[in-house]
């Protein structure tokens, strides 16, 4: 018995509370699974473990950045602020989880039973009406850090396996029935093209889809119109990153102006120039981020290529969620610009907003949410409301994108680590998630849990007769839709 | 061996599904390829050391002049569109 303890206690303190560690022997069983051969396994160990720490570093660098700005937004204004972007999300709620000693290794236990929750609602598909199955594993890793602080946020004494099981069903319940409404949207843009969407503004998409050909013109399109050159360079993460952070750090640090800042930052050298101090202060965001970026891809693309596997072994006859990105190809370029622009002009003005009517917080945009999830949007309102639909969606979703992240910055405290999620679903769905977890704790997650899973069911009824054609037989719908509209198929209008 | 380069936005969701498709297809076709995915930054300032670069469509103008065989994609994940495109291009 004392031999088992001690075993158990050496687990405990090497292993399942240091997440590298943790993430490195699931990666190397889940080889060993696989039947690779051992060298590959201990590779994929120490890929996975090494990427876990510099994603570490990273996390440690980009709240460490942020902290003297966010102590002289304190020190002056009495105000917190955070970044909407799932990279500076994933930190500070790492921060958040770890300031209250809890262990983030629950973060990768959480990712495992939800993907196996979602495996479960598409295998029984028959009853849960559930096609979709979410494997796109960057997203998994930093909605689970985000949903991990939510519920830690929420049940403070609650036990870590609790945590880990009751979260896991939460949001594998959330991955499936959300990713389940984008079937139709994203085969409806892409002409069958057998994928779903899989990442953080899933309602987002159904809601537009639903809501873009009663307010514009799909023959307005914005195919003809001509873009300036110079919004190309957005198409680079460092670049746009860098010109954000400069923008929005530029104007809070020189409000804050050189004395406060040589006070609270020691890392402004006495004889630095305050420009230059700015600039160097705003690309260390973009230093972090990339770094991060590298963490999470190293040890993500081990997970990624599993869970493709199973989803193509496992799961015929159902539909892969992955990146929304995959969905551009379908739209016109201008359309990802566009939205991204309109995204950001709706963001400014909720920022504006924020700062005239005092909120407690102030939100800084993050690129992820600003550019991708308004780039989506754009694309799918585009094809069903023309130009109309492209501008006004995205600059909806940008003021919601500000107001929702920075309720969410400020009731859940991430504000305090200087970051929230900030993508789309994470700004509207996941913030009245967390109140009702907040107010009616045990009871709040099993009615969650029963709406969200009352979603296919009345998607379901809608069209039960090509339900699930749609996601199997993309020609043979189309064809089912000819007939109704009596016309031959090369003619028949999808909506 | 064919060096390949599969770029995105961020160059973590889609540039991995087009690799992990590409793998496929490549075996397939018989060819030796050896896949990096990655940033449509850093896939830029790499474009020169490799044969080919695959992304989305709407990406493809980020390689104007490279030395690369530049290959558009329209559905990234679909299999028969990268065997087409990889044999129009001549790859082997």
């Amino acid at each position: 018995m004392e031999i088992l303890l001690s075993v158990w206690e050496f687990f405990q303190n090497n292993i399942l509370t240091k997440p590298q560690f943790f993430i490195g022997f699931i990666v190397f069983a889940g080889y060993a699974l696989l039947r690779k051969p051992i060298y590959e396994c201990v590779a994929g160990f120490i890929k996975a473990v090494v990427g876990y720490m510099i994603l570490n570093v990273a996390s440690g660098g980009l709240v460490g950045n942020f902290r003297p700005v966010l102590a002289g937004l304190k020190d002056r204004f009495d105000l917190s602020a955070a970044v909407i972007d799932p990279y500076f999300g994933q930190a500070a709620a790492q921060m958040s989880v770890e300031n209250v000693g809890r262990s983030f290794s629950m973060m990768m236990m959480v990712l495992l039973i939800a993907f196996t929750i979602n495996i479960l609602l598409v295998l029984f598909r028959k009853y849960t009406k559930v096609r979709t199955l979410f494997i796109t594993g960057h997203v998994m890793v930093q909605q689970s850090s985000t949903a991990l602080w939510l519920v830690i946020f929420c049940f403070p004494q609650l036990q870590d396996p609790n945590v880990v099981v009751m979260l896991g069903v939460l949001l594998g319940t959330y991955w499936a029935v959300a990713s389940n409404l984008t079937v139709e949207p994203v085969a409806k843009l892409t002409d069958g093209g057998g994928f779903a969407t899989g990442h953080q503004q899933m309602v987002g998409i159904f809601l537009v889809s639903k809501l873009a050909k009663k307010i514009g013109n799909p023959k307005n399109s914005l195919e003809n119109l001509k873009l300036p050159g110079f919004l190309s360079i957005f198409n680079e993460n460092v670049v746009a990153t860098g010109i954000l952070m400069f923008f929005f750090f530029g104007a809070i640090i020189s409000i804050l102006g050189p004395d406060l800042m040589h006070q609270i930052d020691k890392g402004f050298g006495k004889n630095q120039n305050f420009l230059f101090y700015i600039l160097e202060k705003s690309l260390n965001f973009a230093v972090y981020l990339t770094i991060l970026q590298l963490g999470v891809r190293m040890f993500v693309s081990e997970l990624t290529n599993s869970f493709q596997g199973i989803s193509e072994k496992i799961l015929p006859g159902s539909v892969p969620a992955v990146d929304c990105a995959a969905t551009y190809g379908f739209g016109h370029p201008n359309a990802v610009t566009f939205g991204f622009l309109f995204g950001a002009f709706g963001q400014f003005l909720a920022i504006i907003g924020l700062i005239v009517f005092q909120s407690p917080i102030l939100i800084i945009s993050g690129f992820v949410p600003l550019f991708f999830d308004n780039a989506t949007f754009a694309v799918f309102a585009n094809r069903l409301g023309g130009i109309r639909a492209a501008a006004i969606f995205p600059f909806l979703s940008g003021i919601i994108q500000v107001l929702g992240g920075g309720f969410a910055a400020y009731y859940f405290t991430t504000g305090n680590f200087g970051g929230w999620h900030g993508n789309f679903d994470w700004d509207t769905v996941w913030p009245i998630i967390g109140v009702i977890m907040n107010n009616f704790q045990f009871v709040g997650v099993a009615v969650v849990v029963l709406l969200l899973l009352a979603v296919p069911q009345l998607l379901y009824r809608s069209h039960k007769d090509t339900y699930f054609l749609i996601a199997e037989d993309y020609e043979k719908y189309k064809e089912i839709e000819a007939a109704k509209q009596g016309v031959p198929v090369e003619e028949v209008v999808i909506e | 061996m064919l060096k390949v380069i599969a770029a995105c936005g961020s160059g973590m969701g889609s540039s991995q599904l087009i690799k992990m498709k590409l793998q496929k297809v490549f075996k397939k076709l018989g060819i030796e390829a050896d896949i990096y995915h990655t940033n449509v930054g850093d896939a830029k300032s790499q474009a020169n050391n490799y044969d080919v670069v695959f992304c989305s469509d709407s990406l493809v103008g980020n390689f104007g002049g490279a030395k690369a065989t530049v290959i558009g994609l329209k559905n990234l994940l679909s299999e028969a569109e990268m065997t087409e495109k990889i044999q129009a291009a001549g790859l082997k």
